[in-house]
């Protein structure tokens, strides 16, 4: 009886120890040495992993910076903050960037939206595009199922009367809901002015077709290129701007104002 | 002999697959087949776990316990056994392949502690099994937990799209489904008699 609780004990006690000193051993041999920069500049980053930077997690754009491989400004969801951050880090200048946002090219909200069929299924936009492009008679519209809310990281974008609404604030530029949009309606560009406007259509048919379509959308008047210099363009049947000579533009109400469909809105 | 190792290995993955047959490692089951990727993921990892525990605790086993009379302290020794060798294979894991660390990495440290191992060992123990008996056991527990795995992703993935009352939602309908699993499972019992 002594005998085999002074047998089990040792047993026990040496399988722990061999099992212990292999772990210890191992964990020596096996040692992955990780440049310290790395633990450092991930804890910086916001670590959402949502690839605007190009690399496909936080930790992959850490390594790559820490290597100097990769541009600190890249970090969108970060923001200046983070870039500042990093730049102390890895002790290199960061150029201030223009904030971004993402806009939302479609105005017609639930009330105006006319529809040609009603549909029943899913409630995804991508789902409601299968089906023989959705139940809008526009069909460059917002389906306003929420897609691009579902897939923001951020928060950012909140679905009212059936459109999304982008906070200017929470709204990073990453993009995802870019790629999420089945029709393309949502696009980001660079914030160059104070008084940001922004045509809110995307449909490229004549003039006649899109106003049978739609009550907001743009017919192409071209009344915005006259009151603008040129800043806004008719191009396809459609008003395009050029967001980088936004500032030029001396009253920007006024020109709201004039478009006979007000399809033009304010950031 | 070969006859007798192929009986094994299908008696573990379909007949007395692990997860369906004796509720080992439902965890897993539940927490990681949500998509057929990762299920495929935690499978392999598990599958690689349970061969090399196999082979380690059947050593122990007969080389330290049986030696000195002590297979009462089977329980202990196959816990201190399968935690370090998951801590010595993730280590390695590390070392050598990045990228196979960063796809199995997650999943290794939850294998510490899934039940369907330690089953695995004392199933070897109980049956009297011979060294390579008790490794392609191993190997055919492992490919029957991926099986079970792999096919209740497939069935989740086609389930998100489904209209499932408010109550069942998530781990509810899986436990439902598992049982039907299950029983379906049991069809196979017929396929080897013993």
């Amino acid at each position: 009886m002594g005998n085999t609780i002074v047998t089990s004990i040792l047993s026990m006690a040496g399988l722990g120890f061999f099992f212990a000193s292999l772990l210890a051993f191992v964990n020596q041999k096996l040692a992955v040495k990780e440049d310290p920069k790395i633990g450092k500049i991930e804890e910086a980053l916001p670590g959402i992993n949502c690839g605007a930077c190009g690399y496909t997690s936080c930790h992959l754009y850490a390594e790559a910076l820490a290597k100097g491989e990769a541009n600190p400004a890249e970090c969108k969801a970060g923001g200046d903050s983070v870039s500042g951050l990093l730049s102390g880090i890895l002790g290199v200048a960061v150029e201030k960037r223009t904030k971004q946002i993402a806009l939302v090219h479609c105005g017609a909200d639930g009330s105006v939206r006319k529809k040609k069929a009603v549909y029943f299924g899913i409630n995804t936009c991508a789902a409601a595009n299968n089906v023989s492009g959705g139940e809008n008679l526009c069909g460059y519209s917002c389906f306003g199922y929420g897609d691009c809310m579902r897939v923001c990281p951020f928060g950012a974008i909140e679905m009212k009367d059936a459109l999304p609404r982008i906070d200017k604030e929470k709204c990073t530029a990453c993009g995802k809901c870019v790629l999420a949009c089945p029709r393309d309606i949502i696009t980001v560009e660079k914030i160059a002015a104070k008084n940001f406007i922004f045509v809110t259509c995307n449909n490229p048919e004549r003039g006649p077709d899109t106003r049978k379509a739609c009550s907001v959308g743009c017919i192409a008047c071209g009344l915005c290129q006259k009151f603008t210099g040129g800043v806004f363009h008719v191009e396809n049947n459609l008003a395009l701007v050029k967001y980088d000579n936004m500032a030029r533009i001396s009253n920007t109400e006024e020109v709201r104002g004039k478009c006979p469909t007000k399809c033009i809105a304010r950031l | 002999m070969i006859a007798n190792l192929v009986l094994i290995f299908i008696a573990a993955t379909i007949t007395q697959n692990f997860v369906l047959t004796y509720f080992l490692g439902v965890c897993p089951f539940i927490g990681v087949s949500r998509k057929i990727e990762h299920a495929l993921g935690m499978g392999a990892a598990t599958t690689f776990v349970m061969t090399l525990a196999a082979m380690v605790t059947w050593l122990i086993y007969h080389l330290v316990l049986m030696r000195f009379g002590l297979p009462f302290l089977q329980y202990v020794a196959f816990i201190i056994v399968i935690a370090s060798l998951v801590q010595i294979v993730e280590m390695f894991i590390r070392k050598t392949s990045p990228t196979l660390y960063r796809a199995l990495g997650i999943y290794l440290p939850l294998i510490t502690t899934n039940c369907a191992i330690l089953g695995l060992t004392l199933f070897m123990v109980l049956r009297e099994y011979t060294f390579l008996e008790s490794v392609i056991f191993g190997l055919g527990a492992g490919a029957g937990f991926t099986l079970a795995l792999v096919i209740m992703a497939g069935i989740r993935e086609e389930l998100e799209c489904c209209d499932i009352p408010k109550p069942l939602e998530g781990a509810g309908i899986t436990l439902i489904i598992a049982g039907f699993l299950a029983l379906s499972f049991m069809g196979f019992g017929g396929l080897i008699s013993r």
